[in-house]
């Protein structure tokens, strides 16, 4: 029945519709360029979101763990082997997005008989020099895009575009110390979070004024305040584990990734998250 | 399907060939002499090498790096055939960084140590061929027994703990001798020099057996060339700067000059 070309486009219709409800629950990923490197931040709920992919590439990801583990391991194969039989500055994030994801992931996704991968992938990479970092991400459907000084993961376009509003309203952070981004990060994650359960709520009292719903949220409603937004952090915090990776351009050796222990990470939190709880 | 998170087994699946024999021509001399000691001592382990290296009675290069680091808290010195040894250390290398990253969890020491003796093994046939024998001495931190150790090995993989010391190279029957008598009799053990005690008796066993071997190279003042000497402690791995080894060496190598 999908033979017929009106079909097709009307069953890849019906997978959005399928992928986008997926994304829903899902947690925000946050990078940024900071003065000595590259943070990516998210809060997870059992398994981890955020890995390393080779000496300067980290990796975020939304969605299913069994497709990103899928999606991950194909990446850090052929990381390693090109990294192997070239050398390490051959492996970029552009070519492992161009070459290793890209193809994958929109193949699955039109392959209507087939099951899509249920991912998001953001890609950091961390240049020799700081005007090289690069961030790209990629949707489900297979559209990747290349963006400097920051990224973002989020449900919707309509949620990324939010978190992207916060990031531009606020002052740079590309000369900033660790603990500046990552109360930025921590606050773009929460304007993710914060559009997403109002998107679901809204979703689920009436599907059929998403569009005009996403259109308000896009561009209408104002942005929460810094307090208010570190508040939904904390409260999210109790449930679940903040994660936070970082590409160190300084770092001795030739890998620059590493993960924030949570005392590290405890002492960098702005003090409306990391007070003890009174609830 | 081979083992989770094994670099060299992919490899292998993508055709790549690791020690290949290759028949020796008759009378070929491959680059093979140097000097490589690693001790224990107070904090850690020292490893250090001299950097010539030679084709017979000629001097290739003298600015070789024998003690290369394999990852953070992990080194290999190696002497023998620097084509294969090179390349054994770009093997281990990517194969720990691909387990870390595939398995979420830090290659074991163990696991480590047989990564390496499974790559001499293999290389086994081109060591008997005469063109890819190399004969490692490896030291890394062990954090589950948290401390620093020291394996050598020989050309078919077999692998010995070295409670003290181990050296390996054309040089090194002159300073086993020197080091034997120095644990044994000298002052205090090797064991429990500090640091910079530790980098003085390094340097002036590698001029011990560079006075003796031709084919291990001594300090060269004037090109301002120095050993490589690191020091592997539970904080990583460290290199002593060339101006430290200088210092050292002019007070404490030197003789009255």
């Amino acid at each position: 029945m999908y033979e017929e070309p009106y079909r097709w486009i009307e069953a890849v219709g019906n997978r959005r519709q399928y992928l986008d409800e997926q994304f829903a629950k899902g947690s925000p990923v946050v990078a940024l360029a900071y003065a000595d490197g590259i943070l990516m931040l998210t809060v997870s709920r059992g398994t981890p979101k955020l890995y390393e992919i080779y000496d300067r590439i980290a990796l975020g990801g939304m969605g299913h763990p069994a497709d990103l583990e899928k999606l991950r391991f194909s990446l850090l194969e052929m990381a390693h082997v090109e990294g192997f039989n070239r050398s390490p500055s051959d492996v970029t994030g552009a070519r492992l997005m161009k070459y290793g994801l890209a193809p994958t992931i929109k193949q699955a996704f039109e392959e209507i008989y087939k099951a899509p991968f249920i991912a998001k992938i953001l890609l950091a990479e961390l240049g020799v020099k700081p005007d090289r970092d690069l961030f790209l991400s990629i949707n489900y459907d297979g559209n990747f895009e290349e963006s400097r000084g920051w990224a973002a993961l989020g449900a919707t376009a309509s949620v990324q575009g939010r978190m992207r509003r916060y990031v531009e309203s606020q002052p740079a952070v590309a000369q900033a110390q660790l603990a500046q981004a990552v109360e930025l990060a921590l606050c773009t994650w929460a304007v993710g979070s914060l559009a997403q359960a109002v998107s679901e709520s809204t979703a689920a009292e009436s599907s059929s004024t998403q569009v005009s719903e996403e259109k308000t949220e896009g561009n209408g409603s104002s942005l929460p305040d810094k307090a208010a937004l570190l508040a939904h952090v904390r409260q999210t915090v109790g449930e679940k584990s903040l994660e936070c990776v970082l590409l160190e351009r300084r770092a001795p050796g030739s890998a620059k990734y590493r993960a924030l222990r949570p005392e590290e990470l405890g002492r960098l939190l702005p003090p409306a998250v990391s007070a003890p709880a009174t609830t | 399907m081979g083992m989770q998170g094994d670099f060299f087994q992919l490899l292998k699946e993508q055709g790549y060939q690791f020690g290949s024999p290759v028949a020796a021509a008759a009378g070929m001399e491959v680059p093979t002499a140097t000097t490589i000691l690693a001790l224990k001592y107070r904090d850690g382990v020292l490893i250090a090498g001299d950097r010539r290296a030679t084709a017979g009675n000629m001097v290739m290069y003298d600015r070789t790096d024998k003690v290369l680091e394999i990852d953070r808290h992990s080194v290999m010195a190696i002497a023998g055939v620097p084509a294969t040894a090179y390349e054994m250390v770009r093997v281990l290398e990517h194969s720990f960084k691909y387990y870390r990253r595939t398995q979420l969890q830090e290659l074991s020491f163990e696991g480590k140590l047989r990564a390496v003796s499974k790559l001499l093994k293999e290389n086994v046939p081109a060591a008997l061929a005469g063109t890819g024998a190399v004969v490692p001495v490896f030291a890394g931190y062990d954090h589950e027994q948290e401390s620093a150790k020291i394996y050598f090995y020989d050309i078919l993989g077999a692998e010995f703990e070295a409670v003290e010391y181990a050296v390996s190279g054309s040089g090194s029957p002159t300073i086993r001798g020197i080091l034997h008598y120095v644990n044994t009799w000298g002052p205090q053990p090797l064991a429990t020099l500090p640091e910079e005690q530790a980098t003085i008796q390094a340097l002036r066993l590698l001029s011990s057996a560079a006075e003796f071997d031709s084919a291990t190279g001594g300090v060269n003042r004037e090109l301002n060339l120095y050993p490589v000497v690191k020091l592997i402690k539970a904080s990583g791995v460290q290199t002593i700067p060339d101006a430290d080894l200088k210092r050292l060496h002019e007070s404490e190598v030197l003789r009255g000059r």
